[in-house]
């Protein structure tokens, strides 16, 4: 045996002795990972939403409203730690970023409709966006389901002053949806039953229906942790990641029933047959510049379904481009901030 | 020494098809579909990596810590194929028809038991005069309703301010 390969054993057993003295801090004395920490203000609430003000240089004077999912998960996966996030890097860029959380809904909030969040939550998100960067017009950024949900309140509001619309891995064509679509087809799925009976989504079947879409991710995750165990700045990346992707959010009941049969069953968006607050949802509508981002691997909002909207905006500024990664790392992790993360800023940054 | 890897990859690749084929006649119990889910196609290229890892493995003298690599590697290549052969299989029609059934049965099963346990909770609290869940859950709903109402009464007077040329606070 030469002396190269007793340094690489040696330098393997330091590593595996860093492993388990890892594995043994992980479990007795797991710690808090500190997420969200880029410094935010709170603007506005209404109910359990809430508008976040993040700090910048406002290089660019137009802010950039930026509306996540409602449910699943909560929206710190945005600014999950220092140097990996979406928020710390905008904000660094010098846009002046604003976060809509739609929070965490209650037994009491079973009556809110996808309607009522389009119609009435985001028109006044926009109008505190406005008061308070003190500028005429904002950007709006729709990521997952909060894409489709803004480009309907963009379609069905034209006095609100929108100067550019992104759409990052947000479906609008569900037939084309994935695995997600096929689930919920209204042969299968009986939504007004499952609503009628469990009252609101619970959040464990969410978390049940998004691990049963890749049953191996527990799997994989675990052989790459017990990999990189050694590594403490991996190791505190996926403390942070493994709490977000355990902490998941219950749907409020008719908001999920909206959601599913509108969007999913009938796919009223892409069809023009959606109504919202008596006014038609029109895609063509929009017609501001629009961003459309897709993700080459993304197995919840597959880049077809997502694509789509190009062809129904109004916009004639409107580009489309698909990125590696799945539908997180497209905007979370070190891919993002590689591939993403530049293309979004750059894009606004030219509008 | 040659016949080794290959005995042992033999057997592997036997259970990962028998394996699929049980997972595709669980999921078609009725009929097989025109296009069943051939685990040949993922296991292939996986097999082939493995039989390469393995021969380096046993060819190496003396081992280093860089077959500690190619056995992760494998490892993610298996986890990968599986992956895929339960997505291929997961994305069925007869896989969404079996769900839908057997959530059907759980919601069918979970409905009168639910509500069985609502009203002897709801009874039981009343007994103690405590307020029930749907009453409190109520409270919260008013209050939801009264915030509402409030905005609306906000946004009304924003508009008065902007209509008279004021900013709203």
């Amino acid at each position: 045996m030469g002396a190269e390969t007793i340094r690489e054993w040696q330098e393997e057993l330091d590593k595996n002795v860093r492993r388990l003295r890892n594995l043994q801090t992980l479990v007795t004395r797991p710690v808090e990972p500190r997420v969200g920490q880029t410094p935010r203000e709170e603007i506005y609430k209404t109910n359990k939403s809430r508008l976040y003000r993040y700090a910048s240089s406002r290089r660019y004077r137009t802010p950039v409203l930026f509306v996540p999912n409602l449910g699943i998960s909560r929206p710190y996966i945005f600014d999950l730690l220092p140097g990996a996030s979406f928020i710390e890097h905008m904000t660094r860029e010098g846009f002046d970023f604003y976060l809509l959380d739609w929070g965490v809904f209650g037994p009491e909030d079973n009556d809110l409709t996808v309607e009522h969040c389009v119609t009435k939550i985001l028109p006044r998100m926009a109008q505190k966006v406005l008061q308070s960067s003190d500028a005429r017009e904002l950007s709006v950024l729709g990521y997952c389901m909060g894409a489709p949900m803004s480009a309907s309140f963009i379609a069905t509001h034209p006095e609100v002053p929108v100067k550019n619309y992104i759409d990052l891995a947000g479906p609008v064509d569900f037939s084309k949806v994935g695995v997600f679509g096929l689930w919920l087809k209204k042969e299968y799925f009986n939504v007004d039953r499952v609503v009628d009976t469990l009252g609101s989504i619970p959040a464990d079947l969410v978390k049940a229906g998004f691990k049963l879409v890749k049953p191996t991710m527990d799997l994989s995750m675990s052989l790459n942790l017990w990999w990189n165990l050694w590594n403490d700045n991996y190791v505190e990346g996926f403390q942070a990641l493994n709490r977000w992707a355990n902490e998941y959010v219950a749907f409020p009941g008719e908001f999920f029933r909206q959601w599913v049969r509108d969007f999913y069953q009938e796919n009223k968006l892409y069809r023009g047959e959606l109504v919202m607050g008596g006014r038609p949802v029109r895609l063509e509508n929009i017609t501001c510049p629009v961003y459309v981002v897709g993700a080459k691997e993304d197995y919840i909002a597959p880049p077809a379904c997502v694509r789509a909207l190009i062809d129904l905006v109004g916009s004639r500024d409107k580009e489309y481009v698909e990125l590696p990664g799945g539908h997180i790392s497209l905007i979370a992790g070190r891919g993002a901030a590689r591939h993403c993360w530049p293309k979004v800023s750059g894009w606004l940054a030219r509008h | 020494m040659e016949t080794t890897p290959n005995q042992l990859f033999e057997m592997w690749r036997k259970q990962v098809e028998e394996s699929a084929q049980v997972w595709t006649r669980l999921l078609s119990p009725e009929r097989p579909a025109a296009t069943p889910p051939d685990p040949t196609v993922f296991w292939r290229p996986v097999l082939d990596q493995g039989l390469q890892t393995w021969a380096k493995l046993f060819a190496q003298t003396p081992a280093t810590p860089d077959l500690l690599a190619q056995w992760k590697q494998f490892l993610d290549q298996w986890i990968e194929a599986w992956s895929k052969i339960l997505g291929q299989t997961m994305g069925t029609e007869q896989f969404a028809k079996l769900m839908g059934q057997s959530f059907d049965q759980f919601l069918a099963a979970l409905g009168p038991l639910r509500k069985a346990a609502e009203q002897q909770t709801e009874q039981a609290l009343q007994a103690l005069g405590l307020p029930s869940r749907s009453q409190v859950t109520a409270v919260a709903k008013q209050i939801v309703e009264l915030e509402e109402r409030l905005e609306r009464l906000e946004d009304r007077i924003d508009a008065v301010l902007r209509r008279f040329g004021k900013e709203p606070q």
